[in-house]
């Protein structure tokens, strides 16, 4: 682990602390929007792989198409602290992002969830891919089916004109 | 075959402007809050006087929350607007600045120089602006007297706009 990424941890250990430390109406706010937690609680390493995941779901607010985990601006700094105090309460991924996304939106999560217009997204890869496939195909066949004609009159051709010999002989 | 590769152009093509044409009536910069219509989160935040402002015990007047800082531009530009509108609704609604991504000091320079405009609240987890999901600086927020999120503006508010708003909760 570099020198860079330690300072990136002790900055997220420092906001979960405050953010831990902060009023009950956030944890109220919490408990209110998501229930219970689904999971035990985590902590150590497991808690620090877990808002690894997490985060790296999660959209930096303020960047350009990085994740909240590859970030290092204090929004996502503050996010990843949030996160973490979320996991470590034993909330699982979903929840985090449920949570996240009732402030942001939808707009929140790097991959959109597949429903509605998001669709869209999911779908029009996959019929290109498709399409573009029936198209080579398309295209390899009529070619072979080209050369075929080609060389069919080609012997045609060489037939009739051994029958021309014969027959002027 | 010349009208088979015009019908998949056609089809490749048409949709993709009429995408393209749908896309151009909304800009790409502005994001939708969820939270317009609902209950705004609440915050217990600490004010740069020492004040610990409850936002759910400001229910009963309309609260224009505005999350800024000194490096944004726009939140310069707009800072002479708030004043003046936190003039003219003195008593009847309150204006609240909560600090974005800003040093305490550089807030208190700025205000000293420019003048102050409301409470300025210290955010220093940013517990508030992720509870509000901002984007940015400035977003700002309008709170109705029962506690609800009734439009979000994001850059530099429109006063004549945002007048009408509080007028029209008064």
């Amino acid at each position: 682990m570099n020198r860079g990424r330690i300072g990136i941890w002790m900055i997220v250990l420092l906001l979960a602390s405050a953010v831990a430390g902060a009023q009950a109406d956030l944890d109220e706010r919490s408990l209110r929007l998501l229930g219970e937690p689904n999971g035990s609680p985590r902590s150590g390493a497991a808690l620090e792989r877990a808002t690894e995941e997490v985060t790296s779901l999660m959209r930096c607010p303020v960047c350009q198409g990085l994740s909240v985990f590859d970030s290092g601006t204090p929004s996502a700094l503050a996010m990843r602290a949030k996160a973490e105090v979320l996991l470590a309460a034993g909330y699982d991924e979903e929840q985090v992002l449920t949570y996240f996304e009732t402030s942001y939106g939808e707009f929140i999560r790097l991959a959109p969830k597949p429903r509605g217009f998001n669709l869209f997204v999911w779908v029009v890869p996959a019929v290109f891919l498709l399409l573009g496939g029936w198209l080579i195909l398309q295209r390899v066949r009529s070619k072979t089916a080209q050369e075929g004609a080609v060389e069919a009159d080609a012997e045609l051709e060489a037939y009739r004109e051994r029958v021309r010999r014969e027959v002027s002989e | 075959m010349n009208r088979k590769v015009l019908f998949i152009g056609l089809a490749l093509v048409v949709p993709l402007l009429v995408f393209l044409a749908i896309s151009f009536n909304y800009d790409p910069r502005y994001i939708e809050s969820p939270l317009v219509g609902k209950e705004a989160p609440n915050f217990t935040l600490q004010s740069l006087d020492g004040e610990v402002v409850d936002l759910s015990a400001l229910r009963g007047s309309p609260v224009v929350i505005n999350f800024w800082a000194t490096w944004c531009q726009p939140c310069i530009y707009e800072h002479p607007y708030l004043i003046e509108l936190a003039k003219r609704y003195e008593g009847r609604a309150h204006f609240l600045g909560v600090i974005y991504q800003d040093e305490v000091a550089n807030i208190e320079r700025f205000l000293a120089q420019r003048g102050d405009w409301g409470k300025t609240l210290v955010d220093p987890a940013a517990e508030a602006a992720i509870a509000f999901g901002v984007y940015g600086a400035p977003e700002t927020f309008v709170v109705d007297p029962d506690g609800m999120i009734v439009r979000k503006i994001t850059s530099v508010i429109d006063p004549r706009s945002l007048s009408q708003l509080l007028n029209s909760m008064l």
